[in-house]
C-alpha cells in the first residue's frame, strides 16, 4: 500500500501534477522486443491519449499479443522506452510494476480467465480486494454496468461465454483504471455475443476510458478512433 | 475476502486434498501413538518391567558391608541390624515418591516345618501381600507382592495382611510334605526342637521360580510375631519408576561427591535410579539404599530401544507425508497455474498468492493432524490394553505438539510448491498459448 502511493502520488503529483494534466496515457518509442532469435516487435512507437479508443490489428504472429503484455507490464522490452501515464516504467522493479498494473490497467482477455470457484460477484471483488478494499456495493454497480447484476451469484461454468467476458469486463473497469487493455475479447464469442461486447466497449469510451482493443475484425476496428496496424513486430502504414 | 476464497478454494481438487490429509493424518497417528507410548509406556514398561522385581534394596547400613573370609560372611552385625517398619512411609515422602510404585518390606527367619512326623529345616518369610501403609498426608497407599511381583503365582488365596495364622507354602516345599491348599501345617520357630509352636492354615501354594518355592511366605505381622521381633524388618524392596541412565547417572555412581553442585542438582531431580535410591538412604537413617543395577539397566535399554524405533519409523512417515503433499501441491500449482496467472496480473502481491495457497495446505495439515490424534489415541489404547491391560493416558500436550508437526510438515512440503508459484508468469498461462 505504501509503495502504491508513493509511486502513484510520486509520478502524478511531483512530476505531472494532476493526473488529468498527462494527456497521453501510453507513450512508446522504438519498442523492440526479441525471443531469442525471433524478434516479435521492432522500433515499434505510438502513444494514445486520455479517452481515445483504439484497435490494434495485424496478422496472426504478427507481434499483437507481445505488445500488450508489454503495455500491460506483464513483459519487459528488450528495446525502448514505455511511458505509462506519465511514469517511465521501465526502470521499475517487478513489484513496483506490479503495483502499477493493479492502479493504472484493467484486462480483458480472450479466454475470459475467471476463478472458477468464486462467483461473477466475487470474481469482479477479486480485482478490487487486489487493488485495495472489496466493496460489494460497488462491485455490484459495476456488474449491473455490464448488464449481469441479476446473474450476481453464479459461479462462471453456469454463465455463457459472453456473459463472462461481460463479468471480465466489470472486473477491469472496477477500480477506474487509466488503461483498459483487450486481447481479442471476442475471439471466442459468437457474433451476438461480440455486438454487446463491443457495444459495452463503445459505451465506456463515451463515459471517457481509454481503451486498447486488439482484435482480427475489421469491422470491429472500423469502430474505434483510431487503427494501430503491425505487420511482422513493425508498423504498418 | 482472502477468507472466503480459502473457502472456496479449499473444495476445488477434493480428493487430492483428501489423499494429503490421509497421509498428514497417518503420519500424525504414529507420532501420537509414539508420545502415549514413549511418555506413557516409559511409565508403562517400568511398571511392567518391575512387576519382575524391585530395582532399589534398603538394608541396615551394616549389612551393606560384607566382611567376606574365605566365602563366609564374618560381619558380626550380619543379621542383628533391623530396619524399623515404622519408617517404611518416610519412603514415600521423598522428592520422587510418586515415582515410588511399589513397597515391599522382608523378615526371614530359620524355622522347622512339622507335618505327621517329618520336620524340615526351612525359611520362613514375611511379607506384605497386600497391605494398606497409612501415609500422614493422605488416605494411605497400598502395596505388597501381589501388586509387585506379578509372576508371584498362588494356587488357593493370598492371606489375609492382618492375619496371624494364614501362610503360603512354596511348591517345592509343599511337594515334599505333600500338602495342599486348605491344610494345616505347623511351625516352629528356630532351628532347634524347643522353639515356640504355632498352626498355621495352608491358604494357597506359591509359585516365583525362586527360593521362596521352598520356603513358607507369611503376612510381616506374623513372621514379626514368630521371631519376637515386633516392628522390625531386615529389608525393604523398592519399586522404582525410573529413567534411563546416562553419563551423568554412570558418574554419580562413583558418589554423589563426585559431582559438581550443579550436575547435583540436575541429578538428584532426575528419576534416576541412583539419584532415587539416595533419597531414600536421607530419609532413612543409618540406610544402605542400593540400586539393583542389572533390573535397572535393563528397564532403561529397552525403554530407550522402544522409543528409538518408534522415533525412526515417526520421522520416516513424517518425510513421506512431506513428500505427499510437496507431490499433490505441485499437481495443484500446476492445474490451477492459470488462476495464479491472473491472481499475479490483478496484481496479487506474492505472499496474497503464498498465503491462499499455504492457506489450504495448513488446513489440510490440520484436518490430517487432527483426525491422527483421534487414530492415533485409537491405538495407543489397543497397544496398552494388548501389552499392559490398561488403557494408556494421552496427555494433553500431544494435540497442540502433533498439530504443530502436522503443520510443519505440510509448510515443509509447500516449500518446493512455494517456488513453482513464485516462477509462475502470467504471461506464459494467461494467453493459452502454453
Ligand atoms: N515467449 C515466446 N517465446 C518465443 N517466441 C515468442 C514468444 N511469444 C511470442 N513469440 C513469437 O513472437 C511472435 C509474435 O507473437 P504474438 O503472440 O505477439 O502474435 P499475435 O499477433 O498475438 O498473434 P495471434 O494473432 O495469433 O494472437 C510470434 O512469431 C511468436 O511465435
Ligand atoms: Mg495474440
Amino acid at each position: 500500500m505504501t509503495v502504491s502511493n508513493q509511486l502513484t502520488s510520486d509520478a502524478t503529483s511531483s512530476r505531472f501534477g494532476s493526473t488529468e494534466q498527462g494527456r497521453m496515457v501510453i507513450d512508446i518509442r522504438g519498442l523492440g522486443k526479441r525471443f531469442g532469435a525471433v524478434a516479435a516487435l521492432q522500433d515499434v512507437s505510438f502513444d494514445v491519449q486520455r479517452g481515445e479508443f483504439i484497435a490494434i490489428m495485424g496478422p496472426s504472429g504478427s507481434g499483437k499479443t507481445t505488445l500488450l503484455n508489454i503495455l500491460s507490464l506483464l513483459d519487459r522490452p528488450t528495446e525502448g522506452d514505455y511511458h505509462l501515464d506519465g511514469i517511465a516504467v521501465a526502470s521499475l522493479t517487478e513489484r513496483e510494476q506490479t503495483v502499477i498494473r493493479r492502479e493504472k490497467i484493467g484486462l480483458v482477455f480472450q479466454q475470459f480467465h475467471l476463478i472458477p470457484y468464486l462467483s461473477a460477484l466475487e470474481n469482479v471483488m477479486l480485482a478490487q480486494h487486489y487493488h485495495s478494499v472489496a466493496d460489494r456495493e460497488e462491485a455490484l454497480e459495476a456488474l449491473e454496468h455490464v448488464g449481469l447484476a441479476q446473474r450476481r451469484d453464479h459461479l462462471p461454468s453456469q454463465l455463457s461465454g459472453g456473459e463472462q467476458q461481460r463479468v471480465c469486463i466489470a472486473r477491469a473497469l472496477i477500480n477506474a483504471p487509466a488503461l483498459i487493455l483487450a486481447d481479442e475479447p471476442t475471439g471466442n464469442l459468437d457474433a451476438d455475443n461480440e455486438g454487446l461486447v463491443m457495444g459495452l466497449l463503445e459505451r465506456l469510451r463515451d463515459e471517457g476510458r481509454t481503451i486498447v482493443l486488439v482484435t482480427h475484425n475489421p469491422d470491429l476496428g472500423e469502430r474505434t478512433d483510431r487503427i494501430v496496424r503491425l505487420q511482422h513486430g513493425r508498423l504498418a502504414s | 475476502m482472502v477468507l472466503r476464497m480459502l473457502w472456496r478454494s479449499f473444495f476445488e481438487g477434493r480428493r487430492r486434498k483428501i489423499l494429503a490429509a490421509a497421509t498428514v493424518a497417518l503420519a500424525a497417528t504414529l507420532i501420537t501413538t509414539l508420545f502415549a507410548l514413549s511418555v506413557d509406556v516409559g511409565d508403562k514398561m517400568a511398571k511392567e518391567m518391575t512387576s519382575y522385581g524391585s530395582n532399589i534394596r534398603v538394608t541396615p547400613k551394616a549389612d551393606a558391608m560384607p566382611l567376606l573370609i574365605g566365602g563366609v560372611d564374618y560381619n558380626p552385625l550380619k543379621g542383628r541390624d533391623y530396619l524399623n517398619e515404622r519408617d517404611l512411609p518416610k519412603i514415600k515422602d521423598i522428592f520422587w515418591r510418586n515415582n515410588i510404585v511399589g513397597l515391599v518390606p522382608r523378615l526371614a527367619l530359620p524355622a522347622t516345618a512339622e507335618i505327621d512326623g517329618t520336620a524340615l529345616r526351612i525359611s520362613v518369610t514375611g511379607t506384605y501381600f497386600d497391605h494398606l501403609l497409612p501415609l500422614p498426608s493422605d488416605e494411605g497407599y497400598r502395596t505388597g507382592v501381589r501388586d509387585i511381583n506379578r509372576f508371584w503365582q498362588v494356587e488357593g488365596t493370598w492371606p489375609d495382611d492382618a492375619s496371624e495364622s494364614q501362610a503360603l507354602v512354596g511348591s517345592r516345599l509343599a511337594a515334599r510334605l505333600g500338602v495342599v491348599a486348605g491344610g494345616t501345617l505347623r511351625l516352629r520357630t528356630g532351628d532347634g526342637a524347643d522353639g515356640p509352636l504355632r498352626t498355621v492354615a495352608i491358604a494357597g501354594i506359591l509359585t516365583t521360580g525362586g527360593e521362596e518355592d521352598d520356603g513358607v511366605t507369611v503376612p510381616l505381622a506374623m513372621a514379626q510375631a514368630m521371631a519376637g521381633l515386633p516392628g522390625r524388618i531386615q529389608s525393604i524392596d523398592v519399586s522404582a519408576l525410573t529413567v534411563p541412565e546416562n553419563d551423568l547417572a554412570r558418574k554419580a555412581r562413583r558418589g554423589p561427591e563426585a559431582l559438581s553442585s550443579e550436575e547435583y542438582d540436575k541429578w538428584y531431580c532426575t528419576a534416576y535410579v541412583g539419584s532415587i535410591a539416595h533419597q531414600i538412604e536421607e530419609v532413612l537413617a543409618d540406610t544402605s539404599a542400593r540400586p539393583i543395577w542389572q533390573v535397572a539397566a535393563g528397564e532403561g535399554a529397552v525403554i530407550t530401544r522402544i522409543q528409538m524405533l518408534l522415533l525412526v519409523v515417526s520421522a520416516a512417515a513424517i518425510a513421506a507425508a512431506a513428500m505427499c503433499v510437496s507431490a499433490l501441491m505441485n499437481t495443484t500449482v500446476l492445474e490451477r497455474a492459470r488462476e495464479i496467472g491472473l491472481m499475479k496480473a490483478l496484481g496479487a502481491a506474492p505472499w496474497e498468492i503464498h498465503l491462499l495457497f499455504v492457506g489450504e495446505a495448513v488446513i489440510v495439515g490440520l484436518i490430517g493432524g487432527a483426525l491422527g490424534i483421534l487414530a492415533g489415541y485409537a491405538v495407543a489404547q489397543g497397544v496398552g490394553w494388548s501389552v499392559f491391560q490398561s488403557g494408556v493416558d494421552v496427555r494433553p500436550i500431544t494435540v497442540p505438539v502433533v498439530l504443530a508437526i502436522s503443520v510443519i510438515t505440510v509448510l515443509a512440503g509447500s516449500i518446493l510448491p512455494s517456488r513453482a508459484i513464485a516462477a509462475l508468469l502470467p504471461v506464459e498461462v494467461l494467453h493459452g498459448r502454453r
